[in-house]
């Protein structure tokens, strides 16, 4: 019997179960593979040439299969055109998706069991549906969400402990706007303000560079640090408005209830609102605190933190004593309810000090500065004082009676005067001087330390002639030659000596002994007053005629030294607080006009003043250079 | 096609009432009340506040507050839907919450920033929530607008039935595609076995087939020598009809494709988006009080 193939098709079924076998004996020697319908093997994969190859008996259980379309097939996983092979083994060639597995048959023949395998994919309705492979929405949630958490959170939590030192600073993101430019080159350097974390900033990192110290020397240190820190101005040192203790006992909370509630949380919340950032505000925009009319182009308010109030004074200084019992301060919930004047008397100017008390002024304090000096009688139009000044002439500064500014001198500011000195403002009728010496020249006697008029008149006796007892200037007063043959040194202190009419002598035995003399500078060291303001008699164009002098101080019929001469708050209240309807001077009666918060005593600067640039480190030391 | 699924829309109109229109409108106008309240305090307290107005002062951390714990509430959408629970507060109540109280958010949060903005982690969070909410709102059109095209597109059709047709046609086409020689046969093959129905993430967006492998096979069919047998003409020309036949089909169930692309489209915005905004917030209340 000749050799054949024995074909076994093998279908499986597409729902499953048994597959469906076919049959078939083919006689040899050989046979067609392909998806023509005349092949002997039909394979009807696409991928299959019409007549794709044969295969034919190569001697007992050897066959060979070739490839006549010249598109290769498979044996065994290997590709090739053509290949012989024994049947004993199990040899399986693919054809597309067909498998023929050869086995030996009868007679030395083969048996070929053809089967397909199915690797259809049916795609489910879920392929509808939006899928992404690498950016799924799980991915990139999760991506986001810790690349977020890492680079914006923990990254600048830890680095801000371990990086600040390499000038990495990734908190920098978590500034909420920039800083002002004073501030500006501590931008980098978060810890510098917030020292603490989850501490709000506490005055003590703003007063590290800005606290006025009791002393200069403290005060050149603090600077010193802050020149050190990088800072490219001269901070401005200030101090605290009272004691701390005290400004947190006696400010209420704020008006309205939402603000109340808002405070009492901060403050539950550690973040209390008395601190030097609760008003100094930084990474904000300016606020309206200071409205922009009133801004000065040359100081933008831009260069400094913003400045917030938090309290005004009259919330504070009202009812001041249910919150702060020990205090001294006289209410001023207004201006109208402004408390009358207390100046600061001097009652004594000697001791180791002077001594001071604030008094009201209709009780008519007595000033006891040592001196004797009526102001009556030098004011006088008529009197001896304005004859002799008219004789001292032009040309020495007189010429005329004396007026205030004969010898109330304005201080550079213009803002008030400088302190009386003798020499200068009395020495031209005042004479001082008590000889001529050898080359003709006359001899003053030196003014201000008693023990050193006394070493110089000692062992002298008098000599020269009498005459007017008022001397001008390069003349010996008559008076002091008065006792002719006495010493010069009991004539000068005695009356009709020069320093007898001045001051109050008396004697211990030969011994002279003279009152303390000092004279007040202010008499309000808590408030300010410009006398350079052209209302108040300062040079330039007052609105409705600028005050006089003897408008406020009564000096024309002050005959004691004793009287104290300014003037009460009603001479204030003529312009302040008024409107223009009742004068054509009136003006603001606002707290700022005549304090300052962190400097009662001074007015409050103008929004954005000083200029930034004028606290430039060489700005400043010009200025100190300048002496201001 | 159109006409009855028409039809059906009037009647589902009368009786279906969607998450926008839910209870009346009770979330909407909930939500309204909260901006006009958070608008009429900011603007009159705004004008009394001593500072400039920004997240620090007490409205700003009232709105704050109010905006975080929104914003974590409507996160919590995402595990909400996902627990199954009847009664009073629906999944529908819940979404129409989600929606307008999520749309409230455009104003509680802007005024909590007091329109100050700058390139730091606080922005970035506000950045972010309104992306979140941009492309929430990309969603409620798309729900409110693209069920209807849906619906149209695929008529009396199912999903599944445009998937059977597809592969119907391919076993045609293979069977048709037997006569055909070599060149022929791989034409088909290309149509069979490389023809992707959906395609990527921008393929389904845009709707961009061009490179099809149906389409590319059909023109190569096209231009293929006419055969010489009248048999092989004929083979040619029914692989060809059911190459279009398969166009038409792949067409329209690459139309639904889109349009739920479209619908669920926002949703790989919004979720990251959603993810994103709660790692940043946590970072900006963090780093506020950090550095208080």
């Amino acid at each position: 019997m000749a050799q054949e193939f024995h074909l076994k098709l093998i279908t499986q079924r597409a729902a499953g179960g048994d597959p469906i076998i076919r049959e078939r004996h083919l006689p040899g020697p050989e046979l067609t593979i392909g998806r023509a319908t005349d092949s002997d093997i039909l394979l009807t994969d696409l991928s299959i040439d019409l007549h794709h190859a044969k295969v034919r008996f190569a001697g007992p259980g050897r066959v060979t299969l070739e490839s006549i379309s010249g598109v290769p097939f498979e044996l065994n996983g290997r590709s090739t055109q053509r290949v012989d092979f024994n049947v004993t083994g199990d040899n399986v060639a693919a054809f597309g998706d067909y498998r023929l597995a050869f086995s030996p048959g009868e007679d030395g023949g083969a048996v070929i069991v053809v089967t397909r395998e199915e690797h259809e994919h049916h795609p489910s309705p879920s392929i509808f549906s939006l899928k992404a492979k690498v950016l799924g929405r799980r991915n990139m949630a999760w991506v986001l969400g810790i690349g977020i958490f890492l680079t914006c959170l923990l990254v600048p939590l830890l680095g801000s402990v371990w990086l600040s030192h390499v000038q990495i600073h990734p908190d920098q993101q978590w500034s909420s706007g920039p800083l002002s430019k004073s501030h500006a080159f501590l931008e980098n350097d978060c810890k510098s303000c917030h020292t603490n974390a989850f501490v709000a900033v506490r005055d003590e990192a703003c007063l590290s560079c800005h606290k006025a110290g009791a002393d200069p020397a403290a005060d050149a240190k603090v600077l010193a640090r802050s020149k050190d820190g990088g800072s490219p101005f001269e901070p401005r040192l200030v101090a605290d408005h009272a004691p701390h203790a005290d400004l947190s006992r006696a400010t209420p909370l704020p008006d309205g209830l939402a603000p109340k509630i808002g405070t009492l949380v901060q403050r539950a919340f550690n973040h209390p609102t008395d601190r030097c950032a609760s008003c100094h505000l930084e990474h904000t925009k300016p606020g309206k605190a200071a409205p922009a009319v009133d801004a000065d182009p040359k100081a933008p308010l831009a260069d400094k933190p913003t400045l917030v109030v938090v309290q005004d004074c009259e919330s504070c200084h009202s009812k001041l004593k249910s919150r702060l019992t020990k205090t001294q301060l006289i209410d001023t919930p207004d201006w109208g309810r402004h408390p009358a004047f207390r100046p600061l008397i001097m009652t004594s100017a000697g001791g180791p000090k002077p001594t001071f008390q604030r008094l009201e002024l209709k009780g008519a304090p007595q000033e006891r500065n040592g001196l004797i000096f009526p102001h009556k009688m030098h004011l006088d139009p008529m009197g001896g004082v304005a004859r002799q000044a008219i004789g001292l002439g032009k040309a020495n500064g007189y010429g005329a009676a004396l007026e205030c500014a004969s010898c109330h001198r304005r201080d550079a500011a213009g803002a008030g005067f400088k302190p009386i000195e003798m020499e200068r403002d009395c020495a031209a009728c005042h004479s001082l001087a008590f000889t001529r010496d050898a080359a003709g020249q006359l001899r003053n006697l030196p003014h201000g330390e008693l023990q050193k008029v006394v070493d110089t008149l000692a062992g002298r006796s008098l000599d020269g002639a009498g005459g007017s007892d008022r001397a001008r200037p390069g003349m010996i007063r008559p008076t002091a030659f008065a006792a002719t043959g006495a010493s010069a040194y009991r004539a000068t202190f005695s009356k009709g000596g020069a320093c007898f009419d001045c001051h109050s002598i008396t004697w211990a035995g030969d011994t002279v002994q003279m009152a303390p003399v000092k004279l007040t500078q202010r008499y309000m060291p808590r408030g300010a007053f410009d006398h350079g303001v052209p209302e108040h008699g300062g040079p330039g164009q007052a609105k409705d005629g600028g005050y006089k002098c003897a408008d406020c101080h009564k000096a024309e019929t002050s005959e004691r030294t004793t009287d104290v001469l300014i003037p009460d708050l009603a001479k204030c209240a003529n312009c302040h607080g008024k409107t223009e309807a009742q004068t054509k001077a009136a003006d603001d009666a606002d707290c700022t006009t005549c304090h300052s918060f962190h400097a009662p005593g001074k007015a409050t600067p103008p929004a954005g003043h000083p200029p930034l640039e004028t606290l430039r480190w060489s700005q400043a030391v010009a200025r100190k250079g300048a002496g201001d | 096609m159109t006409h009855a699924g028409g039809h059906t829309e009037r009647v589902r109109q009368r009786t279906h009432e969607g998450f926008l229109r839910h209870k009346g409108f009770r979330w909407a106008q909930i939500a309204s009340g909260l901006c006009v309240v958070a608008v009429g305090v900011y603007f009159v307290t705004a004008a009394q506040l001593r500072e400039p107005p920004s997240g620090g002062s007490w409205l700003g951390y009232l709105l704050g507050t109010a905006s975080a714990g929104l914003i974590v509430w409507l996160a919590c959408l995402g595990i909400r839907k996902r627990a199954v629970s009847d009664g009073h507060y629906s999944l529908k109540a819940w979404v129409s919450a989600h929606v307008y109280l999520g749309l409230s958010l455009i104003v509680l949060a802007t005024l909590h920033t007091g329109f100050q903005f700058g390139w730091n982690v606080h922005t970035l969070a506000y950045t972010l929530m309104m992306l979140v909410i941009a492309s929430g709102g990309f969603g409620i059109w798309a729900y409110s607008v693209l069920p209807h095209r849906l619906s149209a597109n695929r008529g009396e059709v199912t999903r599944k039935q445009m998937l059977e047709t597809i592969a119907s046609l391919d076993a045609q086409l293979q069977e048709a595609a037997q006569p055909l020689d070599r060149s022929g046969a791989a034409i088909i093959r290309h149509s069979i076995e490389d023809t992707e129905i959906g395609g990527g993430f921008w393929q389904r967006l845009t709707g961009a087939y061009d490179n099809c492998a149906n389409r590319q096979a059909m023109i190569r069919a096209r231009a293929l020598p006419r055969p010489k047998t009248e048999r092989d003409v004929e083979a040619l020309a029914k692989v060809e009809g059911l190459m279009q036949q398969k166009a038409d089909a792949l067409a329209l169930a690459r139309r639904q494709m889109r349009i739920t692309a479209l619908l669920e489209a926002w949703l790989f915005v919004h979720i990251p988006a959603t993810f994103a905004l709660l790692a940043a917030l946590i970072a900006h209340i963090v780093s506020v009080f950090a550095y208080w």
